[in-house]
């Protein structure tokens, strides 16, 4: 008996012996997107299991060198759509290296940036244990998660003007300070918060059903985890303390406190303590960076050659007419070189290795997604598991299908 | 009016490592096709657990024209704290490819991890990796032709024999009675059949 080699059979069944091959998917409300897996089963256990992926595929990376450098950075931002923001930053950290101008990037934009990464990381963390209790039966979390979540949309609306995909990164800053009213509403957030993590706490962590369904599921041994090249929670989950913030620190995350959460079960349960904790971590920076942002200064570099001059001076400089007028109509140059510039996104270490050959738009853009690396270890661990454990297996590993097939 | 296409390999080397020194902490390093398998083995070998990424990048007025990047992480399974982990060696490894029968071993001996990158870099550029276990197309549909990562690949897909655009009649500048073009409705009507085929 074989796995079909053709992902689209039109045989969705076929039996042979005891074992059965099985699609399941793409359309499958647990695959949280379109995944398809071809599952070859015994009863109710999985002997093999070969996720299909592709169905979300919208090149992406194609686009984005087609793009100014600036334009593709609205394309790269819908890859992970759960976390825009991290994929912008990871992307003008990258464009910025290339431009030589890493240190040159205003105190109070890189505060922010931060901000906005650790906000995206708690509203896509809410999506994922929404969805994931869903998956499990438990309704009511899902919108305890979503209230929360519509907190982070809303500052996000308010920062950048857009819900899901704020474009507020800039190469060189961000775009335009935060606006009135802003902090006194994360100040909110901030206050609501604790209440908010011990509910979800109180109704899940000790919850007999829930554990049930996530102990010694999905086990992940740190090696294997190492091999199927897994990383951010579901690696610190099984053991391994890496972080790419403290790790590679970006946009001064050496100056923040905050703790790297890691459990040694390597199993779903330990993956959802390890986010949970990461969420409150996440807050904790959140509360420092709040401490910061009351002094005001400057949001983007002082730099006319790559980011365009303040409106109000059109009218009254020929100069910054003129460069306004081309940084819209033919973008900025960038010099020849390539960069590995890398991220800590909510799903693990988030990669752009960009070549540019000196143009207006990058020539290519490489993205090291990890939902996908991580959905790929599924294939080592979904061996042995019941069917019914796989789902659990999925929304613990926590794919985004924008980013799986970009 | 900036032009759509994607403009020349103006001013890129052929050794785009030479180009700048080194923007990450990694190593670079930079083998033939015939060597890059031996090297992978002795980096594994050396400690490096991890296969953070594999991709391509397509140089047509180079040769060779294919560039695969290998991105390498040293980081041991023993590295329990943020400390014990500290900041892990990272490498860069180019390997240059022929154009005309693009091909490389395989690394899925090596690390687990490459199977699907070396299906995506298969599906997008046409590398054909030896000895994979499974090298077909990932992103795209199964029966695709071309590969669309390749820069004389074009944006918009292939050019496809696209029948003129039927003229058609709009309601607004079309009077009842009086046309502009003197025809009846009917008549334009007709002209609109005609050139579907119908």
């Amino acid at each position: 008996m074989t796995m079909s080699a053709t992902p689209l059979t039109p045989e969705i069944v076929s039996h042979e012996g005891n074992a059965m091959v099985l699609s399941m998917g793409p359309q499958h409300p647990s695959t949280h997107g379109v995944l398809q897996i071809m599952l070859e089963i015994e009863g109710e256990t999985v002997i093999k299991a070969e996720p299909e992926i592709g169905y979300l595929h919208t090149g992406i990376e194609k686009s984005a060198e087609n793009l100014f450098w600036s334009q593709a950075q609205t394309v790269v931002e819908r890859m992970d759509y759960l976390a825009p923001s991290s994929n912008a930053l990871c992307y003008v950290l990258a464009v910025e290296q290339l431009l030589g101008i890493t240190d040159a990037i205003p105190e109070r934009a890189s505060q922010i940036r931060v901000l906005q990464a650790e906000l995206t990381r708690i509203a896509s963390h809410c999506v994922w244990l929404g969805t994931g209790c869903i998956d499990l039966g438990a309704i009511s979390i899902f919108f305890y998660c979503f209230d929360m979540r519509e907190n982070i949309l809303d500052l996000q609306e308010a920062a950048g003007g857009a819900r899901m995909h704020p474009n507020y990164m800039r190469v060189g800053g961000v775009n335009g300070d935060l606006p009135e009213g802003y902090l006194a509403k994360l100040d909110a957030l901030i206050a609501k918060f604790p209440g908010r993590m011990k509910e979800l706490r109180d109704l899940l962590q000790a919850n007999p059903i829930f554990q049930d369904r996530t102990i010694d599921v999905g086990r992940l041994s740190a090696e294997s985890a190492l091999e199927w090249n897994v990383t951010g929670p579901a690696l610190r989950g099984s053991g391994v303390a890496y972080d790419v913030r403290k790790a590679f620190p970006y946009c001064g995350y050496e100056q923040y406190e905050f703790d790297v959460p890691t459990r040694t079960e390597g199993d779903a349960y330990a993956r959802f303590l390890v986010r949970l904790e990461e969420m409150e971590q996440a807050m904790r920076i959140i509360e420092q960076v709040r401490r910061k942002l009351d002094a005001p200064g400057p949001v983007m570099i002082d730099n006319t050659k790559i980011a365009a001059p303040p409106k109000e001076t059109i009218a009254l400089s020929m100069e910054a007419l003129i460069h306004h007028f081309k940084i819209v109509s033919e973008g900025f140059r960038v010099p020849p070189g390539d960069v590995y510039q890398a991220v800590e996104s909510p799903r693990g270490e988030l990669g752009f290795y960009i070549v540019s050959d000196g143009g207006n738009r990058p020539y290519r853009v490489r993205t090291r997604p990890p939902s996908l690396y991580n959905l790929q270890a599924l294939k080592g661990m979904a061996t042995g598991a019941f069917i019914a454990d796989l789902v659990v297996q999925i929304g613990s590993l926590d794919p985004v299908f924008g980013e799986v097939d970009r | 009016m900036p032009s759509t296409q994607t403009p020349p390999l103006a001013g890129l080397a052929t050794d785009p490592t030479s180009l700048r020194p080194p923007l990450t902490d990694a190593t670079i390093e930079r083998v033939d096709a015939t060597q890059v398998r031996a090297r992978l083995e002795a980096l594994k070998g050396e400690g490096y657990t991890m296969l953070l990424d594999l991709g391509a990048v397509d140089y047509p007025e180079r040769s060779p024209r294919f560039d695969v990047v290998y991105h390498l992480l040293k980081l041991p399974a023993t590295a329990t704290t943020v400390a014990s982990a500290g900041t892990p060696q990272r490498f860069r490894l180019l390997c240059g490819v022929d154009g005309a029968q693009p091909h490389l071993p395989t690394a899925t001996d090596l690390w687990k991890s490459a199977d699907w990158a070396e299906r995506e870099v298969f599906d997008l550029f046409g590398i054909v990796f030896d000895g994979h276990p499974d090298l077909r197309r990932i992103q795209m549909p199964h029966d695709w032709e071309g590969h669309p990562l390749r820069k004389d690949y074009p944006l918009r897909g292939p050019a496809r024999e696209r029948a003129p655009r039927p003229p058609f009649a709009l309601k607004s500048n079309v009077q009842a009675g009086t046309p502009p073009s003197g025809k009846t409705l009917e008549a334009l009507q007709e002209q609109v059949k005609k050139a579907r085929g119908q």
